[in-house]
């Protein structure tokens, strides 16, 4: 086993850990299995050599965030209203930091699996929670240090070291504040129920906890009043409540000299609220523990679920009845899939949002009856920019093993697999969104673009065929453990994403002459016949040997 | 293929290898329809990679595997439908109730979904599995998810069983249930290739046995056969002296001092 560079900064704190009364040896020790063990997770499903990938596989992934933090770049230079600035600068940080470890460290944070191997042992509960804990944060702190890294440099240039050193240690207050908050959460979710209306609850909170923070992050930029060029800045009560004001705060009472009473009350809680937490946290934590064993017991009778929709959809899209099973299963995987909700659902709540997001934020400057007179229900395009990630995420889930059944049965045309969980993706998440928006557009536009909300609707069919095809090794849907959804296809989705402005340009050239929208409709659809049929094609070979077995 | 009508399976000369490693050394075995076969040897011999090869799980094996009467390795995967699958280590989609994993693996098979229901329906009942059928799999206990993957191997009414490791995590009850449904299943003409590591139980019920050590058959037919050949007898017995491991109170003793802390070789 070698010596991780991370454990070497954890050492440095040697001296807090024994304060704290945690076994500091055993401590390491377990930290060092964890981290040799992220290393070495490779793909198992198959069995299937030739296709391993060596190293931590999270790491490699982190350069998405230093691509994210440009978005940082801009608030940097926009005079020296910090309040504004850093406060949105700070919103954005705790808003990729909370996702990130919603997403990806909740897992890690109510994992029962070590239950068996760690609380067996003569170890103490604090030791474990900590050293969980201390995991924990040795990633999150690659992903913070990823994420500011870039704004950090910048800031040193523009605003000087007494900025930087603000800023860095924000960063940390931050990082803890997210860490703490998440896990009390838990806590509190873990403390009142359990099994697997447990695990739905926590489910549907980190859902929701995603869908919070993109809006909390509208009500953020609300408490702003973009009166004129200059932004001013005017104190509210309820401004208590929006945690990145704090953190925007304490630039504008330092390098402004902004000695304003609700500035320095602001600072305070920047500073006290994460420190409170963590002596809550540690309080708290062997309690965390106890309950978690909740999460493996679950002994009520449940009555079936029915899903006379699924079967009539299935009956409806697809012609062979293997991939009618499919199809129902893909649609049962994506009501039953946590991890699968946890990813994708966060993603569809925004594509609801934005586009009425969009038209609500136009209407404090248009009236509505004029705004209905334009263009802007081409916004309902942000619905499709939920496809390319959902479409990588039907690669994955949590029962991956149970994907040998794919291989075991007789299954006829493989490819049936994947048409069928893409058309079950769009009638079970992607049309549903859809049409709410659709129907709040043509509530506002009138019944005039119902030809272009039908070019939308073959736009996100053709561009998730578009992401299929780009997608590479793909084998058979839900087969794949969510330990590689990290970087899987991350590249392809981008692009994906960038390709609906090329729909949208599409779109306007078509509606530039008379009759274009049609002709283009037209188009659209004609392309998804062909394209379709070319992707998932029928395996004649072995159709006539199928019936033959069945006589 | 008219005079060897009776053969379900036959397989010449199989070598399969994970990179310079040889897990397969030249397998041959032809199965007759109705037999119970008992497939047997120490861990890492081969069988479940043997098992995974015979139904496609895993296809860059060498040799020729004919199951029904069809080279498996043409791509048609029909001759799947007539056979049942037991994994080791119950491994299914566990996000998923025990209802809903078994109807859409018996369709899978191409049953239609309300038989399914109800073939699944009444055989959980048997297993008194009916209260915690619309419960999902990952709440189960190990055995319970057991029972689910064999009654979801037989819900098809298969010619053909593969059953690896099928009775790991039943209680004493449910391993004779299921040891009384496997002779009857083969008094069915239904074929079972099955691999355990509980001896006793492979003596009893298996017509006959095939050894595997590493990657090679070395001992094939009834019990009786193997007891004649080798003068042991018990299974274990014969067990113990074909993989060539005679010396186990010997080692035995030896863990055990080394546990006690003594330092010399016992």
């Amino acid at each position: 086993m070698r010596e991780f560079k991370s454990l070497q900064f954890v050492a440095l704190f040697k001296g807090l850990f024994k304060r704290m009364g945690v076994d500091y040896e055993v401590m390491m020790m377990i930290l060092r299995i964890k981290l040799t063990m992220d290393e070495r997770r490779v793909p198992t499903v198959f069995n299937e050599i030739g296709k391993k990938k060596e190293g931590n596989q999270f790491l490699k992934s982190l350069w998405i965030y230093g691509v994210y933090s440009l978005l940082l770049l801009p608030f940097l230079f926009i005079g020296d209203n910090y309040i504004f600035g850093m406060s949105i600068q700070f919103g954005i940080i705790l808003f990729i930091l909370m996702t990130s470890m919603i997403s990806d460290f909740s897992s890690v944070l109510l994992d029962v699996r070590d239950k068996n191997v760690l609380q067996t042992k003569p170890i103490a509960k604090k030791t474990i929670t900590v050293a969980k804990t201390v995991h924990i944060l040795i990633y999150m702190s690659f992903v913070t240090g990823a994420f500011t890294a870039l704004p950090f440099v910048v800031g040193i240039f523009r605003h000087g070291p007494v900025f930087s050193l603000i800023f860095l240690l924000e960063i940390i207050l931050t990082m803890f504040l997210v860490v703490v908050l998440t896990s009390l959460l838990y806590l509190f979710v873990l403390r009142y129920f359990d099994g697997e209306r447990l695990k739905d609850i926590i489910n549907y909170v980190q859902i929701g906890l995603s869908v919070g923070l993109i809006i909390g992050y509208q009500v953020l930029i609300r408490a702003f009043e973009f009166t004129d060029i200059s932004l001013s800045y005017t104190f509210h009560w309820w401004h208590f409540l929006i945690p990145p004001l704090w953190y925007g705060a304490p630039f504008e009472m330092i390098l402004n000299g902004n000695t304003g009473s609700h500035m320095v009350a602001f600072t305070v809680l920047a500073v006290l609220v994460p420190i409170l937490a963590i002596f809550i946290y540690s309080r708290l934590m062997p309690s965390f523990e106890r309950n978690l064993e909740k999460l493996l017991s679950d002994t009520k009778a449940r009555k079936p679920s029915r899903n006379l929709m699924d079967g009539l959809w299935s009956k409806l899209l697809c012609r062979s009845p293997e991939e009618r099973v499919f199809f129902r299963f893909s649609a049962l995987m994506m009501k039953k899939e946590r991890e699968f909700k946890l990813k994708t659902f966060p993603n569809l709540a925004m594509a609801l949002i934005f586009p009425l997001l969009f038209i609500f934020n136009e209407l404090r400057i248009r009236s509505l009856a004029d705004i209905s007179e334009g263009n802007m229900f081409l916004f309902i395009y942000f619905c499709n920019i939920l496809i390319p990630g959902t479409i990588v995420m039907l690669q994955f889930s949590g029962g991956y093993k149970g994907g040998w059944i794919f291989k075991a049965a007789p299954v006829v045309r493989e490819t049936a697999a994947y048409s069928a969980a893409i058309k079950a993706f769009l009638v079970k998440l992607y049309f549903p969104i859809f049409l709410v928006v659709g129907i709040v557009f043509l509530g506002i536009f009138s019944a005039r673009i119902l030809p272009d909300l039908a070019v939308v609707l073959l736009s996100a069919i053709l561009q998730s065929l578009i992401m299929y095809r780009i997608l590479k090794d793909i084998d058979f849907p839900f087969t794949r453990s969510f330990e590689f959804a990290q970087n899987a296809g991350t590249a392809q989705v981008i692009l994906m994403s960038f390709i609906i402005v090329v729909f949208v340009g599409l779109h306007f050239i078509a509606r530039s002459f008379d009759y274009g929208i049609y002709i283009y409709l037209a188009l659209l659809a004609a392309t998804i016949f062909v394209l379709w049929r070319k992707t998932f094609p029928e395996n004649r070979k072995f159709e006539y040997n199928k019936t033959a077995i069945d006589a | 293929m008219e005079s060897s009508k009776d053969i379900i399976l036959s397989i010449q000369n199989l070598t399969m290898s994970y990179g310079e490693k040889n897990v397969l050394n030249g397998i041959n075995l032809e199965v007759a329809k109705g037999q119970i076969i008992g497939y047997i040897g120490p861990n890492g011999a081969g069988k479940s990679t043997t098992v995974k090869i015979m139904l496609g799980l895993i296809d860059d094996y060498e040799g020729k595997i004919v199951i029904f009467g069809q080279d498996i390795s043409n791509g048609d995967p029909s001759y799947k439908r007539k056979i049942g699958y037991v994994p080791e280590n119950a491994e299914a989609y566990d996000n998923l109730t025990a209802m809903e994993y078994l109807v859409f693996t018996g369709e899978l098979y191409g049953l239609d979904s309300k038989f399914a229901q109800q073939q699944a329906e009444r055989l959980l009942t048997q297993f008194e599995l009916e209260k915690v059928r619309h419960t999902r799999l990952s709440s189960f206990s190990k055995g319970m998810k057991q029972k689910v993957l064999i009654i979801s191997s037989l819900l098809h009414d298969p010619d053909l069983l593969f059953w690896d490791e099928p009775l790991s995590g039943l209680d004493a009850n449910s391993m004779m249930v299921i040891q009384e449904i496997l002779s009857q299943l083969a008094a069915e003409g239904k074929t079972i290739f099955y691999s355990s590591h509980i001896m006793d139980l492979v003596e009893k019920i298996s017509n006959r046995i095939v050894l595997l050590v590493v990657g090679k058959v070395v001992a094939d037919g009834s019990f009786e056969e193997l007891q004649e050949k080798s003068e042991e007898g018990s299974l274990s017995g014969i067990f113990n002296q074909l993989t060539g491991f005679t010396e186990h109170r010997q080692k035995a003793a030896q863990f055990v001092s080394i546990v006690r802390g003594d330092s010399g070789d016992a």
